[in-house]
């Protein structure tokens, strides 16, 4: 095992590339891995194509800092603090790519890419709008019943992005709490980045084996990053920042307030 | 009588819609699903089981959280299971309803949470229909409507993202997703159903105090009027007891501000 323990702004230099496609992890504002989303803006990464299924200031802040071309999702939301607005214009602009989902299509394509296979059939979707107007679903049969199934394309990310709670220098990870699809979209990726609240012993990851849910050998780098989710929650150490929310929920109504956000919280700060 | 809100009203109507045993999952920003689903444990339907996108089976939380997908809404729960297994007990028709919120809800229950005019320039992005495109296929759904006005009761939607009976009578059969379909669409006026033939939209019962005249000028087109109309019931003095100990700070209220 090598040691992979990196700063905040290598791992994001040296492993988030132009153009990658990013998939990222939490859902909501519960363990989105808000310190890598800030570092990525900062460096001004461009032309990322973005990946989850149901998102909210991590994304949002990503499509409003411009570092985004396709977002592929299910919603992107800050939920009751209302509509992601940079995410709204933008789509309204037609300056961001629309690759919209349904929670278990979007899930299903990191599956077929964590699987190695091309893509996956899926029940339902039939009569939806989203499945007339999606290019990477379409209807096939089964070759053994007849029965008509929707295919979902394979998504594979360059690059995977979690906020977990320890690591390991080696990139043992232990999420404690719901994974969500966290570790689905480790599977998936060429790439991932984890920030972890603690860096653990790999004696204590040893003898403790039941608590690794992503070993090493799906883990690129390791970041040491406490309070790494923030403003989001990250279940047993803290619940989302509510004020910080309703700031950033408030800045984004105007591009000019989110613009002054940025500067203030992300552009001229460092995690 | 004691006294109640109309989000206590509807998170009781929500709840009476789940059937002891049922399983039932509850999604993101569903303040009254969540409600709905701890009333029904509580009280009519101890077995029911309880998935939510906090991604665990029967939570119990001494305080609900704003976040319908927020920690708290772990407390005391069995197991996690990420959702994409409890999408499978969907596929394998082992899950039995889910709840659904709408920008707008047209008369064959079609719910639209993706934009309001044409796909590709769009009047308004909305937020996107989360789970609805894949579950409305197959399996029951139950609308919930904080705001019943002739803007979000359409007569057809921009974009069908949740399907509900397409374009009414047998479309559903046709388009290749024979189970399931909406159920029930709780307003905070009324109750609808669908009625068996036509698949368009009925009105059950009427809130207290509600009249006829106020839900037709506030419906975008023609609902079925049965003969004999209903009042819906209100929630118990047990029922809003049990709301307001878990939920002191008001989350059920947070769609009606």
């Amino acid at each position: 095992m090598e040691e992979k323990l990196y700063s905040l702004q290598d791992a994001v230099s040296r492993f988030v590339k132009d153009g990658d496609v990013v998939a990222v992890g939490g859902v909501g504002r519960n363990r989105s891995p808000m310190a890598l989303v800030r570092e990525i803006v900062r460096q001004g990464k461009k032309d990322l194509h973005i990946v989850g299924r149901e998102k909210g200031m991590d994304f949002d802040m990503l499509i409003g800092a411009g570092c985004v071309k396709k977002v592929s999702f299910a919603l992107v939301s800050l939920e009751e603090f209302g509509l992601a607005m940079n995410f709204r214009r933008k789509a309204q602009a037609g300056e961001i790519e629309l690759d919209e989902h349904a929670c278990n299509s979007v899930i299903t394509s990191l599956r077929a890419a964590a699987m190695g296979v091309p893509f996956l059939p899926l029940k339902g979707m039939f009569g939806s709008d989203v499945f007339r107007v999606n290019k990477s679903l379409t209807e096939i049969r089964c070759p053994f019943t007849g029965e008509k199934l929707a295919a979902v394309k394979a998504i594979k990310p360059d690059v995977t992005i979690i906020h977990a709670h320890q690591a390991d220098k080696y990139g043992n990870i232990r999420i404690q709490g719901s994974p969500f699809e966290d570790i689905l979209k480790a599977w998936a990726a060429d790439r991932t980045i984890v920030t972890a609240e603690e860096i653990t012993d790999n004696e204590e990851v040893r003898a403790n084996t039941h608590l690794t849910t992503i070993p090493y050998i799906y883990v690129t780098a390791v970041v040491h990053q406490p309070k790494g989710a923030w403003p989001a929650s990250c279940d047993h150490y803290y619940d989302s920042d509510m004020e910080e929310v309703k700031a950033y929920a408030q800045a984004i109504k105007t591009p000019e307030g989110f613009q002054e956000y940025l500067e203030q919280r992300v552009l001229n700060r460092r995690d | 009588m004691a006294e109640y809100t109309v989000a206590e009203l509807m998170a009781v109507c929500l709840a009476r819609e789940i059937k002891d045993g049922d399983r039932v999952l509850q999604g993101l920003y569903s303040p009254l699903p969540m409600m709905a689903c701890l009333l029904a444990k509580n009280f009519h339907a101890p077995n029911m089981v309880y998935f939510n996108t906090s991604d665990v089976i029967d939570p119990e939380p001494t305080e609900v959280p704003f976040s319908s997908a927020g920690p708290a809404l772990q407390e005391r729960a069995v197991a996690y299971i990420p959702l994409w297994q409890t999408f499978d007990l969907a596929q394998r028709g082992e899950l039995d309803l889910i709840f659904l919120g709408a920008a707008q809800v047209d008369k064959y229950g079609n719910t639209n949470l993706s934009v309001i005019g044409p796909y590709e320039k769009p009047k308004v992005r909305l937020p996107g229909g989360a789970a609805s495109a894949h579950l409305c296929a197959i399996m029951d759904t139950v609308i919930w409507v904080p705001r019943h006005n002739a803007r979000v009761l359409v007569e057809k939607v921009d974009f069908i993202t949740g399907q509900g009976y397409l374009t009414g009578g047998k479309a559903r059969e046709e388009a290749g997703i024979p189970k399931g379909g909406p159920r029930k669409v709780v307003t905070n006026l009324c109750i609808m159903d669908f009625e068996p033939e036509t698949k368009a939209m009925r009105l059950v019962s009427l809130h207290p105090g509600v009249t006829l005249e106020e839900v037709k000028e506030n419906t975008g087109f023609d609902l079925i009027i049965p003969d004999k109309m209903e009042t819906t019931e209100p929630p118990s003095k047990e029922e809003l007891e049990f709301m307001r100990q878990i939920d002191p700070k008001g989350v059920r209220e947070l769609e009606f501000h």
